[in-house]
């Protein structure tokens, strides 16, 4: 207790940014934990980023209780109970959240001393995510648990899809961006555990009347699972289990009709051969010999199953107990696409998106549709993609431009972009919220500001800028907007290409011209003449929707 | 024959009474019984069982009844696949071996926090709540402008008091909108550009665009990004998305047993079936309800 009252007197200097950052995707399934900073002059890289689950799991075989990063030394997953303090995407039970983030990167916990993740929260700014439509009782719990609990030095809520903006682009057509800037356009599917967002995303900042919600998230597909293979063999108790059958053997059908007709046995005047590529074994674990279970092709010979649960003819001679898959691999991906299939009263993923373009101006929907990004733990379903793609494709006009891109990493792409978002000094300054600023303000005006109503993410500064030869500028930035109080010298000079500039507007001395573009009017560089400093209005990157 | 509302899928046909009918005193619907021999079987001219069978299955009421039994059973199903924690388990979390373990958890440092970490309340209640508050205030605690209560009354008399825009050209942060909001886009910032559209493309020429309007969409001006970006995000009911259009396909029906396409229906519990092996099994094992 002594230790946590000195923290909190502990503080930094006033308004002062912490030298680190906490980026905390907090999802449902996993937090996405890890540091970066804004003095180092590149953004930290995935290694840095920490997957913890985020549950608290009690199993019956070993008594015991793993509170989040516990579970790792978990050897036993049978009958593995969970309670999860995200629900449906937001953080509700705080006792439990709490437990867990003490536990994983809380520095005044006595577990984790020496693991990369310990901090002081006092010195630590955060950036936490959160699902996108909130009750506003929730967001005002995470605040006040962030600054009163925890006490963390400066912190940023933000909505988890609007990171993926910072994050690099997928599409090899648009120009690199410097860590900090925003994506022009880009629609964000998150298909996460709780649900599947779509949330167009304009300069990194999310078009509100147009997110959608589609309620069919990786949990739902799991409970499908289990639910649909309790048919045969009851794995009710068994989340873990089933979550890693749907891990391994799930995909999406490119065409639903035709592996369900090879999936099938047939009636019983005209049986049929089942389609042994489709139809797979899955071993089950025994957490014992078998830590994982896998699959393998379907035997169709009834004989060798029964003698393999005995132990006859397996490699081991250990007994084996075998699940066997058929159109169960591909109908319970399928509930993203028709969540009719289970009388669910929603569009599927396609229709959900085109809802979410319906209530965007015309002239935007290419835009967005030409750059759709997915991300979450549930876009790893293999086929999801193309499945995406073909839908929209079947869905609009033949002349429109459609790209459907997954990240890289897509369970890690928002901490990613996180990581890259707290790398850049100014930007961080402008979203931040110092702990300072919560005392004297209080939790709604933290509240509007986080909701974007002072403003987010601003580039507004002041830039020299440089022609170098006629294909690339050098932008310099020159000061940053005046809320932010950002020495010039910790910004360093950036080369970007002209096409970036073409099309965006700057201001020179208070009027607004084309740069390259527009009248000829070349922005002399002007460094040294204090009388016609370049004020570009924004190191906007509009031509970036660059079409193949 | 129909005497309820005729009940199509779509659209919503609903038989109004032309002519008043009203029933007055000294009248009465009797059942009229047919020549028989055997009175017994005359009964059943008020049997209602038998009344509804010649009516075609079901009578208006019980259809509803049953659609709405099914969808009532659909819903609960759907909320258990999505529910997030295992089932009927309580799990407590376990105090570290370190903690002080005499006297109480301590939990939460401010009055505020305590009461969050010890409040059970699950998603549900903090979303009915909201949509309570809506419901009476029309509108949420975040998105209105800055609430009347949440500043002090000043007490200066209103012929000493400063413009606003003074007040706000101080270092104060106070919550006052349009002063302290940099512009979120500062290209859109210009002011003598914002109702020009924002130029998109280098191909894309004015005269091209007055000539083929429907092909081109027109960009949306500064102003209406502007207005775009600053909407309130939406509450988590309108956030989900809408049913598929009323044109789409009927949902597909699965076979319960094997997931193959349902095509006969179980006239006990209205499960769907495959084929006669499926039926087999499911009679033997599944069907859950004896008698119908």
């Amino acid at each position: 207790m002594a230790r946590q009252k000195s923290l909190s007197t502990t503080t930094l200097p006033q308004n002062e940014l912490a030298p680190r950052t906490l980026i905390l995707d907090n999802g449902a399934h996993t937090i996405k934990a890890g540091f970066s900073s804004h003095l180092t002059s590149t953004p930290a890289s995935t290694t840095a980023c920490h997957v913890i689950p985020n549950c608290i799991a009690r199993s019956t075989r070993d008594r015991r209780t793993y509170i989040g990063p516990d579970l790792t030394t978990c050897a036993d997953f049978g009958d593995l109970a969970y309670r999860r303090p995200v629900e449906k995407g937001y953080v509700v039970n705080w006792e439990g959240e709490k437990a867990i983030w003490e536990r994983s990167f809380l520095a005044n916990n006595a577990n984790n001393d020496g693991s990369e993740l310990g901090c002081d929260p006092a010195e630590t700014n955060l950036i936490l995510t959160e699902a996108p439509n909130a009750p506003i009782s929730l967001q005002r719990n995470a605040d006040e648990m962030v600054f009163e609990e925890f006490g963390f030095g400066a912190y940023y809520r933000t909505i988890a899809p609007a990171l993926n903006a910072y994050a690099l682009s997928l599409f090899p057509s648009t120009p690199t961006s410097p860590s900090g800037v925003p994506l022009e356009c880009m629609l964000l599917i998150d298909a996460g555990h709780s649900h599947t967002t779509i949330t167009p995303l304009y300069h990194g900042r999310a078009l509100h009347p147009a997110i959608r919600r589609l309620e069919i998230g990786g949990k739902t597909l799991t409970n499908r699972l289990k639910e649909l293979i309790s048919r045969t063999f009851d794995v009710h108790r068994e989340d873990h289990l089933v979550e890693e059958i749907k891990e391994d053997v799930c995909y999406v059908s490119p065409s639903f009709t035709q592996d369900l007709e090879r999936t099938w046995k047939g009636g019983r005047y005209d049986g049929r051969e089942v389609d042994s590529s489709v139809v797979v074994d899955y071993v089950l674990p025994d957490y014992e010999h078998i830590k994982r279970g896998f699959y393998r092709p379907h035997d169709t010979d009834a004989m060798n199953l029964r003698n393999r649960a005995l132990g006859i003819g397996t490699e081991t001679g250990r007994r084996e107990h075998v699940v066997t898959l058929g159109n169960e691999r591909f109908t319970v991906p399928e509930l993203l696409f028709t969540p009719s299939d289970i009388g669910m009263r929603q569009a599927g993923l396609c229709g959900t998106v085109l809802q979410s373009l319906d209530a965007l101006p015309e002239g935007l929907r290419q835009a967005y549709l030409a750059n759709i990004v997915v991300v979450g733990g549930t876009s790893l379903l293999p086929g999801f993609i193309e499945r995406l793609e073909s839908e929209l494709r079947a869905a609009v006009d033949e002349d429109t431009v459609i790209r459907v891109a997954r990240a890289e990493d897509p369970v890690k792409n928002v901490w990613v972009g996180g990581a890259r978002l707290a790398s850049d000094e100014v930007v961080l300054r402008s979203v931040m919220v110092t702990r300072q600023e919560w005392a004297e303000n209080g939790e709604v005006w933290v509240r509007r500001r986080f909701a974007g109503k002072k403003g987010r993410g601003t580039h507004r500064v002041e830039a020299y800028l440089t022609l170098v030869g006629s294909s690339m500028c050098i932008i310099a930035l020159h000061k940053a907007s005046k809320a932010i109080n950002t020495t010039p010298a910790r910004i360093p000079p950036r080369l970007i290409p002209a096409t970036e500039l073409a099309f965006s507007r700057c201001q020179v001395q208070g009027s607004s011209y084309l740069a390259p573009g527009g009248p000829t009017h070349t922005p002399s560089p002007s460094r040294g003449t204090a009388a016609s400093p370049v004020h570009c209005g924004s190191v906007s990157l509009f031509g970036g929707i660059a079409l193949p | 024959m129909a005497t309820g509302p005729l009940r199509f899928r779509t659209p919503h046909i609903e038989e109004l009474p032309i002519a008043q009918s009203r029933q007055s005193a000294g009248f009465a619907w009797v059942a009229v019984s047919t020549a028989q021999d055997d009175p017994a079987k005359n009964w059943g001219t008020t049997n209602r069982k038998r009344a509804r069978a010649s009516l075609g299955g079901q009578t208006e009421q019980q259809k509803e009844a049953l659609s709405a039994r099914v969808q009532r059973e659909t819903e609960r199903k759907i909320k258990e696949l999505n529910s997030d924690n295992s089932r009927d388990v309580v799990i407590d979390i376990a105090r570290k071996p370190g903690q002080s373990t005499g006297g109480a958890f301590k939990a939460g440092k401010t009055t505020g926090t305590k009461k969050i970490l010890a409040s059970g309340k699950t998603f549900a209640h903090y979303l009915d709540d909201e949509e309570a508050e809506i419901a009476r205030t029309g509108r949420r605690d975040g998105d209105a402008d800055v609430p009347a209560a949440a500043q002090r009354a000043s007490k200066t008399p209103l012929a000493r008091r400063k413009p606003r825009a003074d007040s706000s050209a101080s270092h104060s942060p106070a919550p006052s909108v349009a002063p302290m909001a940099p512009p979120p886009i500062p290209r859109l910032q210009t002011t003598d550009s914002s109702a020009a559209p924002i130029p998109l493309d280098g191909f894309e020429d004015d005269d091209e665009e007055e000539d083929d309007k429907d092909r081109v969409p027109r960009m949306p001006t500064a102003a209406e990004m502007e207005a775009l970006l600053n909407a309130p995000p939406l509450t988590y009911n309108q956030a989900r998305s809408a049913p598929p259009p009323a044109g789409m396909p009927p949902p597909r029906l699965f076979c319960e047993t094997c997931g193959y396409w349902g095509r006969v229906r179980c006239m006990k519990c209205g499960a769907m079936t495959c084929s006669v092996v499926c039926k087999d099994e499911h009679d033997q094992s599944r069907c859950l309800k004896m008698y119908a």
